[in-house]
């Protein structure tokens, strides 16, 4: 059976629309939420509640996280101390806006998601901050998904889709104890492991325009990333419009990466 | 001159084992740098003196370089080091008793030096930490899985491991490593085959165990304190 999943999709209500119409076209009615519904979109309320409705299941985003418990994400998330300010504009922002009702929403969402297989989580099992991006050191990768506990890991977080197969791995390994005797040799092969990347709905980063999310089938374990078209300019209307920084508006209109990115992929916010 | 690294944890207070590691490593020859791995206080004992001594170290002492272990850790959770957080963990695992134990064995003028302790240093290509590189009190052990070793020799981004948490001795070599990575996206199919260098998970041991590893040839010996050396890996001379 297919199903559709979706992440990041950040407060961007016609792109929202433009995601579910497309899965609805396609007869999936399975579809799972990987968080950050909320931050530097003008529609932080519309949406919560459109996914409400249509109770999808959620996972807690690392903005949904911060929105409720504070700034939590340490400077390191961000590429430039202006990059900073505006994400700490936008915090407030929509702190100021989100009713009380989808403050209590966000603040309930669960960190992860397990169905049978399958893990999904925001940004990775360890933490909501945390960036597993397609280049992240293969055998670190594994770790995630191994120690989870599962054998398909659905993230998002980086704004980038993608599908990322690890296979035909090994590792030898050699003990030595006390006594030489001891000394013993042996190889562990490592599992097939796949990291499923949705992408974002709302704030894409994959150098295009267009939404993006996955559908995944559970039968043939086939996984398709999905572009969908949106009405971009009225979103970048209603950001004009609601007085949130304009480059929020400038780089979903030119699908330019501009965003808050960790440089270091492997990092964990400790704050 | 042979340039060895001598790694001790889990005191635990214990001023009697730290003197009798420091008569040792006058002994033995080469340049030694001692290292103590965390967990120099405990429950147990009154930790004040030994703590004096690692902070003013005797004239003729070996200067130890001291990091924080577990039980720092809970003692600085508990004393409102750590923000809002208190050493609940504890709390629940070994009840109010240890924690007032804990409190009461270590006057309160030693927390903020315990509290400006660092996490780990790297030496050369080597992590020297209490724990592992994700948390101060996961216990690295010869049954750890090699591909969360290698994550974790991965984080800090070393070749060599030193861990105190288990209180184990052990030396576990990661020989060769390989995996196939192919990522999908937008722009297309992706492949890419990552190979892993040997890399060391070293348990140092703890109270009167402690290791010694020679910097140069790469080898370790473990020791017991006041007991006479031996001959424990193969291709490391004897002291």
């Amino acid at each position: 059976m297919n199903q559709a999943v979706i992440s990041c999709l950040h407060a961007n209500l016609p792109a929202v629309e433009a995601v579910l119409k497309d899965i609805e076209l396609q007869g999936i009615t399975n579809i799972t939420c990987l968080g950050d519904l909320v931050g530097y979109g003008p529609q932080p309320n519309e949406v919560i509640e459109l996914i409400r409705d249509k109770e999808i299941p959620t996972c807690q985003g690392c903005w949904d996280e911060d929105v409720v418990d504070g700034l939590d994400a340490c400077d390191c998330s961000y590429p430039s101390q202006l990059a900073e300010k505006r994400g700490h504009f936008a915090h407030q922002w929509t702190t100021d806006k989100l009713t009380t009702e989808n403050k209590d929403y966000l603040a309930n969402l669960p960190y992860s998601i397990r169905k049978d297989k399958c893990l999904f989580v925001h940004g990775s099992p360890n933490s909501q901050h945390e960036y597993l991006l397609p280049d992240m050191d293969a055998f670190a990768a594994l770790e995630r998904v191994e120690n989870a506990r599962a054998e398909i890991l659905f993230c998002g977080h980086t704004h980038q889709p993608y599908i990322r197969e690890l296979a035909d791995g090994s590792i030898a390994v050699k003990i030595k104890n006390a006594v030489p005797k001891d000394t013993q040799e042996k190889e562990i092969q490592l599992p097939m492991r796949r990291i499923v990347n949705a992408g974002s709905v709302g704030e894409p980063r994959h150098g295009g325009t267009k939404a993006t999310y996955v559908v995944y089938n559970d039968v043939t374990n086939e996984v398709k990333i999905r572009e969908v078209e949106y009405d971009i300019e009225l979103t970048c209307k209603a950001i004009i419009d609601a007085g949130l920084p304009p480059i929020f508006a400038w780089r979903l209109k030119n699908g330019f990466e501009f965003a808050e990115q960790a440089e270091d992929a492997s990092h964990v916010c400790e704050r | 001159m042979i340039e060895r690294w001598a790694l001790v944890s889990g005191l635990k207070g214990d001023l009697d084992t730290y003197e009798l590691i420091q008569k040792d490593l006058k002994k033995t020859p080469g340049n030694i740098t001692l290292f103590v791995l965390g967990d120099m206080i405990g429950p147990e004992k009154n930790c004040n003196r030994l703590l004096h001594r690692l902070i003013n170290p005797k004239s003729n002492d070996l200067q130890p370089w001291c990091i924080y272990g577990w039980w720092e850790e809970q003692i600085l959770l508990e004393s409102g080091y750590r923000g809002d957080q208190r050493a609940e963990a504890l709390r629940i695992n070994k009840g109010e008793e240890v924690v007032k134990s804990l409190t009461n064995a270590v006057d309160k003028s030693f927390l903020d030096w315990i509290a400006a302790l660092q996490f780990g240093f790297v030496e050369l290509d080597c992590g020297l930490i209490h724990g592992s590189s994700k948390d101060v009190g996961e216990n690295l052990t010869l049954d750890t899985p090699p591909l969360t070793l290698l994550d974790r020799l991965t984080r800090l981004q070393v070749n060599r491991l030193f861990t105190a948490r288990s209180t184990q001795q052990f030396h576990l070599e990661l020989t060769e490593g390989i995996l196939n990575s192919e990522v999908h996206d937008l722009t297309g199919n992706h492949k890419k085959e990552q190979k892993v260098p040997q890399k060391a998970v070293i348990g140092v041991g703890a109270g009167k165990n402690y290791t010694l590893y020679d910097v140069g040839t790469d080898n370790t010996q473990f020791v017991q304190a006041g007991y006479k050396t031996e001959k424990r890996i193969k291709g490391f001379g004897r002291l």
